[in-house]
């Protein structure tokens, strides 16, 4: 190989510093590997977006023990919702644990507000001794007799040298991309997210929301909230705001020529979302694209001399009952640094050794959840699940608790008469019954 | 040639956001910056700059200002240094300057001194001609182009409503740098990367020699705010003495008359200073010296 000037040549080099490239900087920085962590924005997690409930504690605890207290984490979910909602009705599922390690160590799940974390997550990499750069956009990726051997940063002389390539570069990643690992999206592949963060008193927010103390609580809506765009929406509890969203799946916002942040409005118009954000003070607007569609748009994971990690790899669970990414995009860095120290062990960096990823991603149950819940993004992600039947268990609980002097019915006609007067055919609602089941029960 | 440039660490005023529910400043979203007269001033130095020439950086301010005098130094400035003392507070411009002199000092004085006009954030505008009274040097303010000639600096200013003036003074000498007159150059990636983690010297008050008394000045103190007030009008008179015609065309121009400046060309820069303040005190601008 050529040797470059020593300050131009790294073990590593992690391209963008979320979840997964900060995570994966940290592991390949502890095993005394020369690792560089390079950043668009102006500082780690300035450019990044989510929900964002980080559901990745225990996987942290294992880097960092007791991170959360040292973290900028805002509440632990000890809440979970699902509603299903009409135009007009909201009919929840709702998990409360108090203990279990859901509001207590190790913890289930964080909110946090991404730009503070991330920042943290990336100072916690760069005090283990990685080299962190921000600023620094990377244009194209290097390549020497066919082999991937570092990055061209958008700055003069910015080539610069790696044995190994760590994309973490999130959604539509351009690395990915360059080296040939991905193609270019459908758009049904990818959801658009419109965030709001509304700042209200920690107190107002623990008496609305029948939190103790700095619990927190996760709303995920699904229904009518976001008309017939297929999609859903968000709602967490922050320390002294609120995060909450709509996420409407790209190709049917543009059949439907809707635009997200008319639906964020009428979501946060909706009877049962209003009380909860009255009153919010709006701090942040942010959007961003989120890779749904799960193993159908996984690229292929490593090159000679490179692998991709985090949304760039498509590690974002988006399955009705799961919302995970960061999680995901963490344990799949993790598995690209724990290959990446492997090959700078054995000093060769071909596919063939890379190829030690997929087992690594196994181990660290990423790709097991990801073909476990294959089936499930391309359903869930259609009109039916995500639209349709939400509205209609809405309608017939309003049906069934409505008292106005008309015969009861009961249940199984109730439903036989409205699927009658919906759009559904019999053997579409068998097949989506199937779908369901094979998504999630076996 | 020797040349010294003052950076100035400020908060970049498109991250400055009110939190909703306290109605104060959120600190904790500002990020800082570069003051922008101050990354033109730097440019220029650099472009100057001979071969056998030196650019050095001053800043004072928190440890924060050491990654602005990083980027300063992976533009290509030689050498940076730092003033700060953590019994500094917010900082006046007068005491910024007398921590900046005694920097300038302590480096051997530079033949050139090169500053941002007004900073971003407090904006006094006074730092240049401040420093130019501790070290005793010409100023020359407003500049937007300049050149040296064998040890003469000829510099062209925008004064107000439009007009230039060209001024002349000898080196060793301070200006102060008009806003966005040049980009600064982006750093080359090696550059970026040799200056992350370089340390910055930093001067406190020892090593500057200044004692906490020398920082010690009468304190500003605000007496009352008032809204600005429109002067009275005069009614226009035409005077009786003159002819008909004069008269008409008094009237006819409502007493119109451009202002009427005065150039101050003789006596030492005391006595002109005197000049001015009686200016002042006589139109009511200044209240008499007791």
């Amino acid at each position: 190989m050529t040797t470059h000037p020593a300050n131009q040549q790294f073990d590593v080099i992690v391209v963008g510093a979320g979840p997964a490239g900060s995570a994966a900087a940290l592991l390949v920085a502890r095993a005394g590997l020369k690792v560089l962590l390079l950043e668009r924005g102006e500082y780690p997690g300035a450019k990044n977006v989510s929900g964002a409930v980080f559901y990745g504690s225990a996987i942290l605890n294992e880097l960092i023990p007791n991170w959360w207290e040292q973290a900028p984490v805002e509440r632990p979910v000890c809440r979970r919702d699902i509603a299903f909602m009409s135009p007009t009705t909201a009919v929840a599922l709702d998990f409360r644990c108090a203990g279990a390690g859901f509001a207590t160590a190790p913890y289930n799940g964080f909110t946090v507000l991404r730009p503070k974390f991330d920042r943290w997550l990336a100072a916690q990499a760069e005090a283990a001794g990685a080299f962190v750069l921000t600023s620094a956009v990377v244009d194209d990726v290097l390549r020497e007799n066919g082999r991937i051997v570092g990055v061209r940063v958008r700055r003069e002389q910015g080539e610069i040298y790696g044995k190994v390539v760590i994309a973490c570069d999130g959604v539509n990643s351009f690395l990915a991309k360059k080296a040939g690992l991905q193609r270019e999206f459908h758009p049904h592949e990818l959801s658009l997210g419109v965030k709001e963060v509304l700042g209200l008193d920690p107190a107002i927010i623990q008496d609305r929301f029948h939190l103790t103390d700095n619990d927190g609580i996760a709303y995920e809506y699904l229904g009518a909230i976001t008309e017939d765009v297929h999609g859903g929406a968000f709602l967490y509890t922050n320390r002294d705001s609120l995060s909450l969203g709509v996420i409407g799946q790209v190709s049917s916002l543009v059949e439907r020529r809707k635009r997200p942040y008319e639906l964020l409005e009428r979501f946060k118009a909706h009877p049962a979302v209003a009380p909860l954000v009255r009153g919010g003070k709006l701090r942040e607007y942010s959007a961003h694209l989120i890779p749904e569609s799960g193993w159908a748009m996984k690229p292929k994971l490593y090159t000679d001399g490179m692998l991709v990690a985090g949304d760039a790899a498509g590690f974002c669970l988006a399955a009705g009952l799961y919302l995970e990414g960061m999680n995901y995009a963490m344990q799949s860095g993790l598995a690209a640094a724990e290959t990446a120290i492997l090959a700078c062990q054995k000093g060769n960096f071909s596919a063939r050794t890379l190829s030690v990823y997929q087992k690594n991603l196994k181990q660290r149950h990423v790709s097991t959840d990801f073909r476990a819940y294959r089936h499930a993004p391309s359903f869930v992600n259609g009109p039916r699940l995500q639209n349709l039947y939400p509205e209609m268990v809405a309608q017939g609980m309003e049906q069934i608790f409505r008292v106005d002097g008309a015969p009861k019915r009961k249940i199984l006609p109730l439903a036989y008469r409205m699927v009658r007067q919906s759009s559904i055919k019999p053997g579409q609602l068998l097949r989506d019954v199937y779908q369901v089941a094979r998504a999630y029960l076996w | 040639m020797r040349i010294a440039v003052c950076l100035k660490y400020v908060p970049d005023p498109s991250t400055i956001e009110v939190d909703p529910l306290t109605g104060m400043i959120d600190i904790g979203r500002v990020l800082y910056m570069m003051n922008p007269a101050d990354e033109s001033a730097l440019e220029l130095a650099l472009r100057l700059r001979p071969p056998d020439g030196t650019v050095t950086v001053f800043s004072v301010g928190p440890i924060e200002a050491d990654r602005l005098l990083q980027d300063a130094l992976a533009a290509g400035a030689d050498a940076a240094l730092r003033v700060w003392d953590d019994a500094l507070g917010s900082l006046k411009p007068i005491v910024t300057t007398t921590l900046l002199a005694a920097a300038l000092r302590v480096k051997a004085l530079p033949d050139l001194v090169l500053c941002g006009g007004h900073s971003v954030d407090r904006g006094s505008g006074t730092v240049p001609a401040l420093l130019a009274e501790h070290l005793d040097w010409p100023v020359v303010t407003d500049v937007t182009q300049f050149e040296i000639q064998s040890g003469r600096l000829r510099a062209r200013r925008r004064l107000a409503r439009g007009a230039r003036a060209e001024s002349e003074v000898t080196l060793p000498a301070i200006l102060g740098l008009e806003t966005g007159l040049v980009h600064l150059r982006q750093a080359s990636l090696p550059n970026l990367m040799r200056v992350k983690y370089t340390p910055i010297p930093l001067y406190g008050l020892e090593e500057l020699g200044l004692s906490p008394q020398d920082l010690h000045f009468p304190a500003m103190t605000l007496h009352e705010v008032m809204p600005p007030r429109p002067r009275a009008r005069m009614m226009f008179t035409p005077d009786v003495g003159g002819s008909v015609q004069e008269r008409v065309a008094q009237i006819m121009s409502a007493g119109v008359a451009g202002k009427a400046g005065k150039i101050l060309e003789s006596g030492t820069p005391e006595q002109q200073a005197d000049a001015i303040i009686a200016f002042l005190c006589q139109r009511g601008f200044l209240e008499q010296p007791t």
